[in-house]
C-alpha cells in the first residue's frame, strides 16, 4: 500500500502540472503504450500511475488485458517495437488481428492488409505486484464511476481502508451523485473511515456514531486504532464514542457468524448428504457394507473430469497392466459451451458409477448377501484395487478440475458469504433425495427394490426376479455415490484416494439415521454437519469439533442403537 | 502338519530372500532411495524417486564416482513409518549401501534418524522441513525455514501487508514455521493483534502455538475461509499457508468462492511446488505466491539444460511405473539432484565411500552449480543456496518476483528472532 | 459353523498338535535366536521377525472376538497403539537428556514450549508403572466401551462401525499436538530400554525373544480358554446370540469380558512392538491399520489361533517382499488375494490343510469350513 499513497501524492503534486499537460499531448492508449515500452519497471509503474484520475474507456480493458498477458510486444520489420493487442477469433494458425496499443486501430501488414499474429510467437508485457498494484490504484478511481455498481462499491471500499484524507472530496463529490443504495452504503463508511483520521474531535465523534450506525466488519480495526488512540490521548468522550462503535460491530459480527454459520451446517450436513446417500441405500436397504464406496465416489469425480477433459483440451491416459497410453482428443470448446461440461458430466457420473458398480454386484457381492459382515471384508479389497487401478490409470497425483464460473462465485448478504457451489449442492441434495424417494415410492421398480429388501426370500417366492433387483439397487446406489463424486470435484480434490476421507463419515451418517431409513439418513446428514460447523465455530478448532462430533455419535447410538428411525421388525436377529 | 511347517518355512525363505539384494560387482557403489512409491505420500515422492533414478544414469553415463557406477536400491517406504525404519535398516544392514537419499515427511525422517546414528549411515534430506534438527548423519539439501519462510515475510513486508494469518497442517513443520514467524512478525512490529489463526498460551502465558491448523485430508475448509474474509475485511492482509498436500485443492476452492483472490488477500504457501501444482484449481491460483529455492522457470542455461535433460531421460527410461507426460521439475526434486552431486563432490574430495571422510570433505564448504544456481554446503550439514519468491500463473508455472542470494542455511530458529 | 472343530480337524489329535505347536515355539524361541546370536540369521530379519510376532498377537485378539464370538472389532489396532503409546512414553522418558535440544524431557516438549514434564508423564519414568498402564489403559477403555456398547445390545455391524469411530476419533486426538503425545510424529528415537542400549542386536534379541515367547503364552491361554465351558459359551454367543441369552447366559457379561481380553492381548502387542519397531505414531491408529489386522485374521482362517499367527506373518512377509518387487501392484495383489479368500476360501489359509487332508484320506467329512 506505501505505493498507494505515494502514487497519490504524486497525483496531487503533479497531475494537475505533469498530468494536464501529458493529457493533452498523450491519449491514455499513448500513455499506456509508453509504459509497456519501459524498460524498467520502476518507469513503468510511473508511467501508469499518471492516468490517475483519467476517465479514458480504453484504459480498463487495455490494463486488464495487460494483466491477464494479452498485451504483446511486436517487433515490426522496420526494427522497432510496438505495443499490441490480439482480438477476435484464432485462425487455424492461432493467429488474431492485431491493433496497436496507441491507437486502438488495426495494424496494417506490408500488403495493406490487417496484420494477423499468433501469441505463442510473441513475448507478453511483464507486469509484477508492484505494477499490478498501480493498475489497480488507476483503475480504483475510473472505477469510482464506472457503471457497474459492485466494482464501484469495491473501489469506494478500497479507498476508505486506505484512510486517506485527501481522497475525502472525490468522495464526497460522488455522494451527491450516487443513486445506488450499496455505493452509498460504501461511501458513506468510506466518508466515515477517512474522517476517523479528522484532527476535529465533533468531526470524529460524528464519524464514530456513522460507523456505529453502518457496523461493517472492515471498519473493526480502523476503530480499534482508533480506541487506542483515543485512550492514550486520554479523550473519554471519542473513546467511549469508540466504544460504542466497536461493540455495534462486534454483535453485527455475532449474528453474521450464527447465520453463517447455520448456512455452512446446512450446506456441510448437504455433503454428507449426498456422499452419504448411496451408503443409505446400498448398506440401509441392502445390508451390504460396501467399503468401497468412497471409491463408486472416486469413479464419478473421475468421470468429470474426463468429460471436462474431452470438452477441453483432451487427455492422456494409461491402460493399467500394459504401458499403452490412449490420447483421448478434446473438443476444444471455449466460452459457455465448456461450460456446460459439467451439466453433461453429472448424468454420466451417475451412469459411470452405477456400471462399475453392478460389475461389482455380479462379480462379488451378489455371493456375500447371507454374509454381511464378510461383505465389508471383500470390498474392502475391491476398493484397494480400484484406488491402485485409479493411479495407474491417471497418475497418482491429483487431477485439475476446474470450477465452472456458475459455480464458483457467491451472494454476499449482510456480510454473510452464501457460495454459489454451496447453494447448489444444498439444491443438489434436495434434489437427489427427492428422486430417490421418488424412485423407491411410486415407480414398479422402487416397489421391487422394497419388496426384496424386506424379505428377499418371500419376494422370490413371489416370482420376482430378486437377483435382477439386487443389481439394479446396487447399481442404483452407486449411482448415487457417482453422483456425489460429481459434485466433489467442485469443492475438493480429485484423486486415487479421495473416496477415503469420507467414507467414516459416510458410514457414521447412515447408522446415526438408522439403518434402512432414507428419512434418518437425511435427518442425520443434516444434524451432524450443524454439529460440526457449530462446534468449530465455538472451538474455533476444526479437529476438535469433529473429534466431539465423533464422541457424541458414538454416546447417541448407546441412547438409541438402531439410530435415529428404526425400521421395526418382529424377526429377532 | 508337514505343510503347514514348509509353509511358514516357506514365507520365512520369502522375507529373507527379499532382504538379499542382487548380486555385487566390483564397480558398482550401491545408493540407497528411500521413498513412499505407494500410499498417501507418493503423490509428492514418486517424482523425487524418478529425479534420483535420472540423476544416477546422468552421473553413470561421465563414468561414475571415483569410477564406480552407482547402483540403485530403490525400496518403498508405502507412506508407513514404521516400514520407513525397516527399510532403513534394510538399506544399511542388507545392502550396505554408501548413501541414502530419500523420506519427504518430517515423520519419516525422525523415524528413520536412530537407524541412521546406531549404524552411522548418510542420508540425503530434500524437502523443505521445520529445522530444530542437526545430526551428522543426516545431510539436509533441505530448506530450512530461513531459506523460505522468512524470506516470503519480508516480501509482504515490503509490499505494504500488515496483517498475517496463519494456516497450517497440523504437524511439526507448520508449527514450528508457524511459531519462527510469529517471533519474526513481532521482531519486525507487526502487532500480536494484526496476526491470525489464533494462538495456544500455557499457564505462564507464553505462547506455545501460533496459527490455525487442520488434520490431513480435512476436506472443509467453510469456517476458516469466513474467518479469513473478516480477519481480511480491512485491507492489507495476507495469509500464509502451510497447508500440506491433499487439502489445498478444498482451501483454494473455497477461498476462491468466497470472493477472495491474490489481490484482496494474497496467499504464500510453502507446500505447493509445479509438482503439486498439477493437481490444483490453476485458474483459482493465479497470482497466489510460493517461495522456494527453485523454480522450473528460472531463467537460466543451467537450469533449461537440467530440464531439457530430464524431459529427454523420461522419454527413454525403461524403469516401470514412472508416468512420462506432463512432468515438470520442483524444488524438492532439484534438491534431490543437487543432493547426489553433492555427495559426489563429497566422495572425490575424500576420496573414499566412508562415511565418516565423506562427511568431513561435505562439512568443509563445497559448491556445486545447480540448475537453481550456486550452492555451498556448511558446517552444520545444511546448505546455503538462492531463495526466490514466485507468483503463480495459469499454466502451473511460477514467474519469479524477487530471489534472495546465498541465504545461509539455519535449522536453530526458534528464540532467535526478538519482540521489539 | 464350527471353525473350532476346523481346529482340530487339520491338526489332528490334541498330541500331534502339542508336538507341532512345540516345535514351532521351539524354533522361534530358541533356535531362530541362536543363529542369530551365531550371524548367521541377520539382526535386521531378526527385528523383523520380532515385528510379525507382535503383529501375530494383534491378530490373535481380532480372532479372539471374531472368529470366536462373532464380533467383528474394526478397533483393534487402536489398542495394538495404544499399549505401544504407554510404552513408548516409558521409553521417551529413557532418552534423558540425550535428545536433539539436550534437555531432561522429550524434544517434542521442548518443542511445544514446555521447560518440565507435565504432571502425567512424570510417573512413566517408572518401568513397572509403565508396564501396569499398558494393561490399564487399553483395559478400561475397552471396559467402558463395551459396557456402553453391549449394554445398549449394539452388535453385528453396528459394532464394527463403532469401533471403527472409535479408533478414528482416536487417531484424530493423537495426532493434536496440544494432547502431549508428539502429535503427528509421535514418539521415536528411543535409546534405552531397562538400561540396555535398545538398538543393540543383544536388545533386539533379547525383545524378539520376549515377543516369542509372550505369544506362545497367549496362544496356550486362548487354547485352554477355548477349551472350557467359558470357550463353548463364547462359541454359542457366536452362532446364536439370542438362544445363548435364553438360556440363561448373560451374554453382554462374556461379551465384555472377551472384549476387554482382547484389547489386554492387543496392548501387549503393540507394547512389544514399539521398541522393535522404533516409533508409534497416530498412524497406527487408522482405521486402515485395524482393517489390516482383519485382513491377516481372514486370509489366515479365522476361528482358529494358528489362522491369524499365519495371517499376521504370511501377508506382512508378502508385503515386506511385494512393495519392493512390485511396488505399483502391491495394492492390487492384497486386494484381489482378498477377495479370492472372502469369496472362496472363508476357512482362510490353514483350512486348505485340512481340505487337503480329507483329500489324500478320501473321507466323507463335511465341510466344516462352510459358514
Amino acid at each position: 500500500m506505501n505505493f498507494f499513497y505515494s502514487a497519490l501524492r504524486l497525483l496531487a503534486f503533479t497531475a494537475l502540472a505533469l498530468g494536464s499537460a501529458l493529457a493533452a499531448a498523450d491519449t491514455a492508449r499513448q500513455t499506456i503504450a509508453r509504459a509497456a515500452l519501459a524498460e524498467a519497471p520502476a518507469q513503468r509503474i510511473e508511467i501508469i500511475t499518471l492516468l490517475i484520475g483519467s476517465g479514458d474507456e480504453s484504459i480498463a480493458p487495455l490494463l486488464n488485458a495487460w494483466k491477464e498477458d494479452a498485451l504483446f510486444l511486436y517487433s515490426a520489420p522496420a526494427g522497432s517495437k510496438i505495443p499490441v493487442q490480439l482480438s477476435g477469433d484464432k485462425d487455424e494458425q492461432g493467429a488474431q488481428a492485431a491493433t496497436s496499443v496507441d491507437t486502438g486501430q488495426p495494424i496494417l501488414a506490408p500488403t495493406g492488409r490487417p496484420l494477423r499474429l499468433i501469441a505463442a510467437d510473441l513475448t507478453a508485457v511483464e507486469h509484477n505486484g508492484a505494477l499490478r498494484r498501480a493498475m489497480k490504484a488507476v483503475l480504483d478511481l475510473l472505477d469510482l464511476s464506472t457503471a457497474n455498481v459492485e466494482k464501484r462499491v469495491r473501489a469506494i471500499q478500497t479507498i476508505g481502508s486506505s484512510q486517506n484524507v485527501e481522497k475525502l472530496p472525490a468522495l464526497q463529490a460522488r455522494a451527491k451523485i450516487e443513486t445506488a443504495p450499496a455505493a452509498q452504503l460504501a461511501l458513506r463508511e468510506a466518508i466515515a473511515l477517512i474522517q476517523l483520521k479528522s484532527p476535529d474531535t465533533p468531526t470524529k465523534l460524528a464519524a464514530l456514531k456513522e460507523l456505529e450506525t453502518l457496523h461493517t466488519i472492515a471498519s473493526a480495526d480502523p476503530l480499534k486504532a482508533a480506541l487506542k488512540e483515543a485512550e492514550t490521548a486520554n479523550h473519554p468522550s471519542v473513546a467511549n464514542a469508540a466504544r460504542a462503535a466497536l461493540n455495534a460491530v462486534d454483535s453485527h459480527l455475532m449474528t453474521v457468524n450464527f447465520f453463517g454459520t447455520l448456512f455452512r451446517g446446512l450446506s456441510l450436513g448437504s455433503v454428507l448428504l449426498v456422499v452419504a446417500l448411496g451408503l443409505a441405500i446400498t448398506f440401509g436397504l441392502m445390508g451390504v457394507i460396501n467399503m468401497a464406496h468412497g471409491e463408486m465416489i472416486a469413479v464419478g469425480a473421475y468421470t468429470t473430469y474426463v468429460v471436462q477433459n474431452l470438452f477441453g483440451e483432451g487427455m492422456d491416459l494409461m491402460i493399467p497392466f500394459t504401458r499403452i497410453g490412449v490420447h483421448l482428443p478434446g473438443a476444444h470448446l471455449t466460452g459457455w459451451v465448456y461450460q456446460t461440461y459439467f451439466i453433461v458430466a453429472i448424468p454420466l457420473s451417475f451412469l459411470a458409477a452405477a456400471v462399475v458398480g453392478i460389475g461389482l454386484e455380479r462379480s462379488v457381492i451378489r455371493f456375500l448377501y447371507r454374509r454381511p459382515l464378510e461383505s465389508l471384508l471383500a470390498t474392502w479389497g475391491v476398493s484397494l484395487v480400484l484406488q491402485q487401478l485409479f493411479k495407474l490409470t491417471f497418475g497418482s497425483n491429483n487431477v485439475q478440475v476446474s470450477s465452472p464460473s456458475y459455480l464458483s462465485g457467491n451472494w454476499t448478504y449482510q456480510d454473510i458469504i452464501f457460495g454459489w457451489n454451496r447453494v447448489f449442492v444444498i439444491g443438489f441434495a434436495a434434489f437427489i433425495v427427492v428422486g430417490v424417494w421418488l424412485v423407491l415410492t411410486k415407480t414398479p421398480l422402487g416397489l421391487l427394490i422394497r419388496a426384496v429388501m424386506q424379505n428377499r426370500s418371500m419376494a422370490s417366492c413371489m416370482g420376482i426376479r430378486t437377483e435382477r433387483v439386487n443389481m439394479l439397487t446396487f447399481g442404483l446406489g452407486s449411482g448415487l455415490a457417482g453422483l456425489a463424486g460429481a459434485f466433489l470435484s467442485q469443492i475438493g480434490n480429485v484423486g486415487p484416494s479421495m473416496g477415503q476421507n469420507y467414507i467414516v463419515d459416510c458410514f457414521m451418517t447412515v447408522v446415526v439415521g438408522g439403518v434402512g431409513n432414507i428419512a434418518g439418513t437425511v435427518i442425520s446428514a443434516l444434524g451432524i454437519g450443524l454439529a460440526d460447523q457449530s462446534l468449530q465455530q465455538i472451538l474455533l478448532n476444526p479437529v476438535l469439533g469433529k473429534i466431539l462430533v465423533l464422541v457424541s455419535i458414538i454416546l447417541f447410538l448407546q441412547w438409541r442403537p438402531a439410530g435415529i428411525f428404526v425400521t421395526r421388525s418382529r424377526s429377532l436377529d | 502338519m508337514i505343510t503347514k511347517i514348509t509353509k511358514l518355512l516357506g514365507v520365512g525363505a520369502l522375507a529373507l530372500g527379499a532382504s538379499f539384494g542382487t548380486a555385487r560387482a566390483a564397480d558398482t557403489v550401491k545408493v540407497g532411495v528411500l521413498h513412499s512409491l505407494s500410499g498417501t505420500m507418493a503423490i509428492s515422492e514418486t517424482s523425487l524417486r524418478d529425479v534420483l533414478l535420472f540423476t544416477f544414469d546422468e552421473i553413470n553415463a561421465k563414468g561414475g564416482v571415483l569410477g564406480k557406477k552407482i547402483e540403485p536400491v530403490v525400496v518403498d517406504g508405502a507412506s508407513n513409518w514404521p516400514l520407513f525404519a525397516e527399510k532403513a535398516k534394510q538399506l544399511l544392514e542388507q545392502d550396505k549401501v554408501a548413501v541414502t537419499f530419500g523420506c519427504w515427511t518430517s515423520v519419516s525422517r525422525k523415524s528413520v534418524l536412530p537407524v541412521y546414528e546406531k549404524n552411522n549411515g548418510l542420508l540425503f534430506y530434500p524437502v523443505q522441513y521445520e529445522g530444530e534438527e542437526e545430526s551428522k548423519n543426516v545431510a539436509y539439501t533441505a530448506e530450512a525455514v530461513n531459506q523460505q519462510a522468512t524470506p516470503a515475510v519480508d516480501y509482504y513486508l515490503a509490499e505494504g501487508k500488515k496483517k498475517f494469518y496463519l494456516l497450517g497442517s497440523d504437524y511439526v513443520y507448520p508449527q514450528t514455521t508457524n511459531l519462527v514467524l510469529l517471533e519474526y512478525l513481532l521482531s519486525k512490529g507487526v502487532p500480536l493483534a494484526n496476526i491470525g489463526g489464533g494462538f495456544k498460551k500455557d499457564e505462564s502465558g507464553k505462547i506455545i502455538s501460533a496459527g490455525k491448523y487442520t488434520p490431513f485430508g480435512h476436506t472443509d475448509y467453510q469456517q476458516i475461509v469466513a474467518e479469513i474474509k473478516q480477519f481480511a475485511a480491512s485491507g492489507d492482509a495476507c495469509v500464509i499457508s502451510t497447508l500440506n498436500g491433499d487439502t489445498n485443492v478444498p482451501f483454494f476452492k473455497e477461498y476462491a468462492a468466497a470472493g477472495l483472490s491474490a489481490e484482496t488477500c494474497p496467499v504464500v504457501s510453502f507446500s505447493i511446488s509445479e509438482d503439486e501444482f498439477r493437481g490444483l484449481p490453476a485458474k483459482q491460483l493465479v497470482g497466489q505466491l510460493g517461495c522456494w529455492t527453485y523454480f522450473q522457470s528460472i531463467n537460466t542455461p543451467a537450469n533449461k539444460k537440467f530440464v531439457a535433460d530430464f524431459q529427454a531421460w523420461l522419454k527413454t527410461t525403461k524403469t516401470p511405473g514412472i508416468v512420462k507426460e506432463g512432468r515438470v521439475t520442483c524444488s524438492p526434486m532439484v534438491l534431490s539432484y543437487v543432493g547426489v552431486y553433492l555427495w559426489k563432490a563429497a566422495v572425490e574430495k575424500a576420496g573414499s565411500f566412508d562415511v565418516d571422510k565423506v562427511r568431513a570433505a561435505y562439512q568443509s564448504g563445497l559448491s556445486f552449480d545447480g540448475p537453481g544456481g550456486k550452492v555451498t554446503t556448511q558446517k552444520n550439514m545444511h546448505v546455503t543456496k538462492n531463495v526466490f519468491i514466485g507468483e503463480t500463473k495459469a499454466d502451473g508455472q511460477f514467474k519469479i518476483v524477487k530471489s534472495f542470494d546465498n541465504v545461509y542455511g539455519e535449522p536453530w530458529l526458534k528464540g532467535k528472532f526478538k519482540a521489539k | 459353523m464350527t471353525p473350532s472343530a476346523t481346529g482340530r480337524s487339520y491338526l489332528g489329535s490334541r498330541r500331534t498338535e502339542f508336538i507341532v505347536v512345540g516345535l514351532i515355539a521351539f524354533f522361534l524361541i530358541v533356535v531362530f535366536p541362536l543363529l542369530n546370536a551365531f550371524g548367521i540369521v541377520s539382526n535386521f530379519t531378526i527385528t523383523l521377525w520380532g515385528k510379525y510376532l507382535c503383529y501375530a498377537l494383534l491378530a490373535i485378539s481380532v480372532d479372539l472376538l471374531w472368529g470366536y464370538t462373532g464380533l467383528l472389532s474394526l478397533g483393534q489396532a487402536l489398542f495394538f497403539s495404544l499399549g505401544g503409546y504407554m510404552m513408548g512414553m516409558h521409553l521417551m522418558r529413557m532418552i534423558g537428556d540425550l535428545g536433539q535440544y539436550h534437555k531432561p524431557i522429550p524434544d517434542f516438549l521442548v518443542f511445544l514450549g514446555w521447560s518440565e514434564l507435565p504432571t502425567f508423564w512424570k510417573p512413566f519414568s517408572s518401568f513397572p508403572f509403565a508396564l501396569t498402564m499398558v494393561l490399564l489403559v487399553p483395559g478400561l477403555l475397552a471396559l467402558v466401551f463395551g459396557f456402553l456398547a453391549f449394554r445398549s445390545r449394539i452388535k453385528g455391524v453396528y459394532f464394527s462401525i463403532l469401533t471403527q469411530a472409535l479408533t478414528y476419533g482416536a487417531s484424530l486426538m493423537f495426532f493434536r499436538n496440544d494432547m502431549l503425545m508428539g502429535g503427528n510424529n509421535g514418539f521415536t528415537d528411543y535409546k534405552f530400554i531397562l538400561g540396555y542400549d535398545i538398538r543393540d542386536a543383544a536388545t533386539q534379541r533379547a525383545l524378539y525373544i520376549t515377543t516369542a515367547v509372550m505369544l506362545l503364552l497367549v496362544y496356550t491361554g486362548c487354547r485352554w480358554l477355548s477349551g472350557t465351558k467359558f470357550g463353548l459359551v463364547q462359541q454359542a454367543i457366536r452362532d446364536g446370540e439370542n438362544r445363548a441369552l435364553f438360556s440363561g447366559y448373560a451374554t453382554a457379561h462374556f461379551k465384555l469380558f472377551v472384549f476387554v481380553l482382547a484389547a489386554l492381548i492387543a496392548s501387549i502387542g503393540g507394547c512389544l512392538f514399539v521398541p522393535q519397531a522404533g516409533i508409534i505414531n497416530p498412524e497406527e491408529m487408522k482405521p486402515e491399520k485395524s482393517l489390516e489386522a482383519v485382513v491377516w485374521v481372514a486370509v489366515g482362517g479365522r476361528g482358529t489361533l494358528v489362522g491369524p499367527i499365519v495371517g499376521a506373518i504370511g501377508i506382512n512377509a508378502l508385503k515386506s517382499w511385494a512393495t519392493r518387487a512390485f511396488p505399483d501392484y502391491w495394492l492390487i495383489i492384497l486386494g484381489v488375494l482378498f477377495i479370492i479368500v472372502v469369496l472362496f476360501l472363508p476357512g482362510g489359509v490353514v483350512s486348505l490343510a485340512g481340505k487337503v487332508r480329507r483329500l489324500f484320506s478320501a473321507k466323507t467329512a463335511p465341510d466344516s469350513a462352510k459358514p
